[in-house]
């Protein structure tokens, strides 16, 4: 497999405190790949790391065959991290213009069309100081991209965007993968987008990487077989602890190997079975397996919908 | 690499028209529209005052040389006026993308050493552009003179010395440079906009307290390696009086150790800036 980034033991010391903890990750060309973990897992110190804007405490890496930090690869990298900020007095157009000059130049047909890309074209003549978060986003996407790099780092690159504009985010890093060949490395914690853009993951908690594989391969280890039963309480007690409940039915975590004979002793033992059919896990439950997360993962309270739970790990 | 830095930073510093106005036309602006003022004031006090006394008009029917305006150009570029305005530039400049929290996306996109001297690339351009605008200031405070007073206008070249104007304008032109230089390594260190502005500002404050009157008071004298090498405001100023056409006797030595103090405050603050820079997390802004 050919790799674009190779990383050996990296560690990152803030005081006392490992930000990466001796992490060794290698990322494939071609495709998105996504990194995923809590806050403090890691993430952004490793993006840092790698476009050389921090020296690591121990380990080493390679970015496109290059040392980190090396101007020549990093030349050939785009990223976003976290949210652009540009000088307040420049206008989106002249962004830009003043980044691809450092760059050693992007022809200005090409800005245009990014404006155009990444929905800027109207704002182009408009000071950034005025710009909302969306917009900077927007325009940090195409500067990260408008030099034509063959690997992206895009940290949570939708954040503050309307829900038509993560849509077109969503499929500009798509077809950056599958039209363009760029390598897309995506951090986000919106992990339905993550599922959908994906072809690959790894999960961080604590500075390390403590699952990594391809999106379908994660999903399907954690996948159940749904029934719809009656008695419903004789088939939770037949399966014990195998058996959750998700709404009228019963989730059963079962082999596929074993799926045959789970059924056959439900209906032995006098359950009739209406429906059964295989239920893949999403990467919400693999992650909150994988990082130790408890807890609900959405609750209703006065009729609005939130995001909670309690961190183990 | 050193090309795109440049362009990236010129260009970037074309569209902050703030600090481009301040740091070169706001000064020349100030001298010429202050000399105006100043020549129709003392041509009607003047005036008022012959009136009164019943004597002829006080200001004099000589020609105005405007070939003056190159000396003088030349041996104020330095002023103290210039280099506080000029400082405004060098702190958007130097610390700018610590403020505007710019590093991150700039520093992917080009050598680290190569950025910082980029950015010292496009203030020495600044630099000459003010004390060009000077020059053309000086030109209208001489016309202004003439035009206010009355009197004629003559281009006399007869006492001007291009050796002595090319060093002075050199002198004045690094002394500027320097002041850039000391706010580059504040803004490294500090990432402050604030301290790239006053850092520069109160050292020189300093300096011309230290190299004036309490020079004696500490034990130095003007020819000292210490003095001339800590103060560079005092080496400047001796080289000025060396390059002056009745220029004072200057100690043994002193142009040698003079010079040497400016090249030293020329290197050092950008060997430093760029080590400090090289291993700077720049992730902090």
């Amino acid at each position: 497999m050919e790799t674009v980034i190779e990383i050996q033991g990296l560690t990152k010391t803030y005081g006392t405190v490992k930000a990466l903890d001796g992490l060794t990750l290698s990322i494939p060309r071609g495709g998105v790949y996504g990194i995923l973990g809590p806050n403090g897992a890691g993430k952004s110190t490793l993006f840092r790391t790698l476009l050389g804007l921090i020296r690591p405490t121990e380990g080493t890496a390679t970015v496109m065959g290059g040392r980190i930090g090396d101007p020549a690869a990093t030349r050939r990298m785009g990223s976003m991290i976290e949210t652009p900020r540009f000088p307040p007095f420049m206008t989106a157009r002249q962004v830009l213009v003043w980044l691809s000059h450092a760059h050693g130049g992007v022809p200005a047909a090409e800005i245009e069309a990014w404006l155009t890309r990444v929905g800027l074209a109207e704002a182009a003549n408009r000071r950034v100081r005025g710009f909302s978060v969306g917009m900077l986003q927007r325009l940090g996407v195409a500067a990260a991209l408008m030099t034509k790099p063959d690997l992206v780092i895009l940290d949570e690159p939708t954040s503050g965007m309307d829900p038509p504009g993560i849509q077109e985010m969503r499929a500009l890093i798509r077809s950056l993968a599958d039209n363009d060949g760029v390598t897309v490395i995506l951090a986000s914690h919106q992990l339905q987008e993550v599922q959908r853009v994906c072809d690959r993951v790894a999960i961080f908690n604590k500075g390390k990487v403590i699952t990594e594989g391809r999106v379908s391969d994660l999903t399907a280890s954690g996948e159940r077989l749904r029934l719809s039963v009656t008695p419903l309480a004789k088939a939770m007690a037949l399966l014990g602890d195998r058996a959750s409940l998700d709404g009228d039915a019963l989730m059963a975590a079962v082999p596929r190997a074993e799926a045959a004979a789970v059924i056959r002793a439900l209906v032995e033992g006098g359950v009739d079975i209406d429906e059964a059919r295989w239920v893949g896990a999403d990467l919400e439950d693999v992650f909150m397996s994988e990082t130790g997360w408890t807890g609900v993962k959405s609750v209703s309270v006065t009729g609005a919908s939130v995001q909670g739970g309690d961190y183990a790990g | 690499m050193l090309a795109d830095a440049l362009k990236s930073e010129a260009y970037r510093l074309s569209k902050n028209r703030v600090a481009v106005f301040c740091s070169v036309l706001l000064t020349p602006l100030l001298f010429a529209f202050g000399g105006l003022f100043y020549h129709i004031m003392v041509k009607s006090k003047g005036d008022a005052l012959a009136a009164k006394a019943n004597l002829p008009a006080a200001v004099g029917n000589q020609p105005v040389n405007l070939a003056e305006s190159f000396e003088f150009a030349a041996s104020n570029g330095a002023n103290g006026v210039l280099l506080v305005f000029m400082l405004l530039a060098a702190a958007a400049v130097y610390a700018g993308d610590y403020r505007w929290e710019t590093w991150r996306l700039i520093s992917a996109r080009n050598g680290r050493p190569w950025l910082l001297l980029g950015k010292i690339g496009v203030m020495k351009v600044l630099a000459m552009i003010a004390m060009l605008a000077m020059l053309v200031a000086a030109f209208a405070f001489h016309l202004s003179e003439a035009l206010v007073a009355g009197r004629p206008i003559s281009f006399d070249l007869s006492d001007f010395e291009l050796g002595r104007f090319l060093l002075l304008w050199l002198l004045s032109y690094i002394r500027i440079v320097q002041y850039g230089l000391i706010a580059l390594l504040a803004a490294v260190v500090s990432r402050s906009l604030l301290a790239a502005l006053f850092v520069p500002w109160a050292l020189g404050f300093a300096q011309s307290i230290l190299g004036g009157p309490l020079l004696p008071l500490i034990g130095w004298e003007p020819s000292d390696w210490a003095a001339q090498l800590l103060l560079p405001g005092l080496a400047y100023d001796s080289l000025k009086a060396a390059v002056a056409p009745a220029g004072q006797p200057l100690p043994e030595g002193v142009v040698l150790k003079a010079i040497v103090s400016l090249i030293l405050w020329s290197l050092v603050p950008v060997l430093a800036a760029i080590a400090w820079f090289q291993r700077q997390d720049l992730s902090k802004e």
